[in-house]
């Protein structure tokens, strides 16, 4: 029953049991009202008004609470929706703004999608032309450098070394700006190596142990699944290099059932999970991308974040 | 002296492949006899020539170097395979680890190729390693980790100085800054280096994958 038949219902059922009471019941008016009969009505409509409120909270209370919650509503929580109230009225409100949520962070995820699937291809694509251009190009002259000094005069040989030296760091700079763009690990050797190499730079970076379980024998996952998993891991290191005060961190890939599940666990001292920063958030936007479910739970004791995909993910 | 190593070299750049060639020429001990501009070409020269070296770039079209390096393994399972080594732009302890495993003797940086490049083949043609110094730090901790959980570890007895720079190596300090740490040089620090990999048991190939394998920095 729609919100208006349910208040015009509540309000004339009220109305006819008053009508019918004046009525039928021993109560009369005069013209001029003595006092005793201005009590007995003055009785009645207060009966009336707050019978009235009562019936009528019961409807739309439900709608008020509603509005109150819609302002507390994260779209990026999958899980984060209103309740279904019992009500008619209010069912009805909470589930035409459930779908709203849902459809507005469906369009949110999918043009996130093509930003980070944008930005992903240009990291890409520059760090290729680093690697295979400037790289080689500043390779040849390394190289040839060498060759140089070998043949030059003694006072032109150490100015070749210097600038063989400098040739060098420039290599070495190009490597590693290539690199932070885009891990060529992770397509040249596939996610277990790129995971290794991770752990690896974390025990270099931080002085907590770090431990690495990858299942052997995974299936196989698509090239931005696997590309999901390496940033969401990357991003769980970095914190609890960063934040969390760890002794010990575990990194593990496993399989469970039909999905594969990543989790980053550090023993470190925890966080307050409902404030998200750019990088949980990251992680979250991500996880979508891959039709993944990501879930951290943090107490004082560490912290977990885990992140599962479905294997038959395209 | 005998006759100079036959050397294959397979890069997809042509003048990169020119300048490596230039290098390991002027060596009396090496000369490379043969050019592949890509992974499949140098399977195929491998089979047609007698090699004592292939070099291979990892980043080439139509097969990797490391594909490469894993079909020359493989094919060649009786009789020698030419050793190998790889050479690539990539700063990675994961790329030392996989050129192992694909049956490769070791893997230069491009950007160290001018220093490292001569003393690799010539370690590579005497059956040793050549440890790409990053992968030395995962290497060498995992020995610490064993070493310090009480577990039974190669029988060794380093020098005093050798264990300071063992410890810098695990922290993953390079040559250089070890070298500063300890005012000695660069090459003193490369001596010591090659005496822990010696005296850990990580001289030669078989020797080091074997190792890498146990530390669980290679899948068997
Ligand atoms: N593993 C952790 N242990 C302890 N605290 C953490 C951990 N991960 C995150 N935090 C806390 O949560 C906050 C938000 O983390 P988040 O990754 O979202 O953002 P950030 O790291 O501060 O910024 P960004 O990653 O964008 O540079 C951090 O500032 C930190 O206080
Ligand atoms: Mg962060």
């Amino acid at each position: 029953m729609g919100l208006f038949w349910k208040v015009g219902l509540i309000n004339g059922a009220v109305l006819v049991a008053a009508a019918a009471l004046l009525v039928l019941g021993p109560f009369s008016v005069s013209r001029r009202p003595v006092m005793s009969e201005v009590v007995v009505l003055g009785v009645g409509l207060l009966a009336m008004l707050v019978v009235n409120a009562l019936l009528l909270r019961s409807s739309l209370g439900p709608v008020d609470r509603v509005v109150r919650e819609m302002a507390t509503v994260d779209p990026l929580h999958p899980t984060d929706r209103l309740a279904t109230p019992r009500s008619a009225p209010g069912r009805q409100l909470v589930a035409g703004f459930n779908a709203m949520v849902d459809r507005l962070q469906d369009e949110r995820s999918a043009s996130n999608a093509k930003a980070l699937a944008a930005q992903e291809a240009e990291r890409h694509r520059i760090a290729q032309e680093l690697h295979d251009e400037v790289g080689q190009r500043l390779t040849v002259v390394l190289l040839g450098l060498k060759r140089a000094e070998q043949r030059a005069p003694a006072e032109l040989a150490a100015d070749l070394a210097l600038l063989r030296e400098t040739t060098r760091e420039g290599l070495d700079d190009v490597r590693r700006v290539a690199r932070q763009l885009r891990p060529g690990v992770l397509e040249d050797l596939g996610l277990a190596s790129a995971l290794a190499s991770l752990t690896t730079d974390f025990a270099q970076h931080s002085g907590a142990q770090v431990r690495r379980v990858v299942t052997p024998g995974l299936p196989p996952l698509p090239p931005d699944t696997e590309l999901v998993l390496y940033r969401v891991a990357q991003e769980a290191l970095t914190n609890a290099a960063r934040h969390a005060g760890a002794t010990s961190v575990e990194l593990s890939l496993t399989r469970v059932g039909d999905r594969v599940a990543l989790v980053v666990a550090d023993d470190g001292h925890g966080f307050d999970v409902r404030r998200e920063g750019a990088g949980l958030r990251g992680m979250r936007e991500r996880a979508r991308l891959a039709s993944g479910e990501l879930t951290v739970t943090s107490d004082p004791s560490g912290t977990t974040v885990r992140l599962e995909v479905p294997v038959t993910a395209s | 002296m005998s006759t100079p190593a036959r050397i294959l070299l397979a890069d997809d750049h042509a003048l990169v492949r020119r300048g490596v060639r230039l290098i390991l020429d002027q060596e009396p001990d090496l000369t490379v006899v043969a050019e592949a501009a890509d992974g499949a070409e140098a399977v195929q020269l491998v089979r047609s020539l007698d090699l004592d070296l292939v070099v291979l770039d990892i980043a080439m079209p139509r097969m990797t170097g490391l594909q490469a390096a894993r079909e020359i393994t493989r094919r060649t399972s009786h009789g020698d395979p030419p050793r190998m080594l790889m050479l690539s732009m990539h700063d990675n302890e994961q790329y030392f680890f996989e050129s192992l495993k694909v049956g490769a003797s070791g893997y230069v940086l491009k950007s160290a190729a001018d220093e490292d490049l001569v003393g690799a083949c010539r370690a590579a043609l005497r059956g040793e390693a050549f440890v790409y110094p990053g992968a030395m730090s995962p290497l060498v901790r995992d020995y610490l980790d064993r070493m310090r959980r009480g577990e039974r570890v190669p029988e060794t007895v380093l020098t005093e100085r050798e264990d300071e720079v063992l410890k810098l190596i695990a922290e993953g300090s390079s040559s250089k800054e070890i070298a500063a740490a300890l005012t000695i040089s660069v090459k003193t620090v490369e001596r010591h280096r090659a005496n822990i990999l010696a005296k850990l048991g990580m001289r030669d190939r078989t020797q080091l994958t074997r190792y890498a394998i146990r530390a669980g920095l290679i899948e068997p």
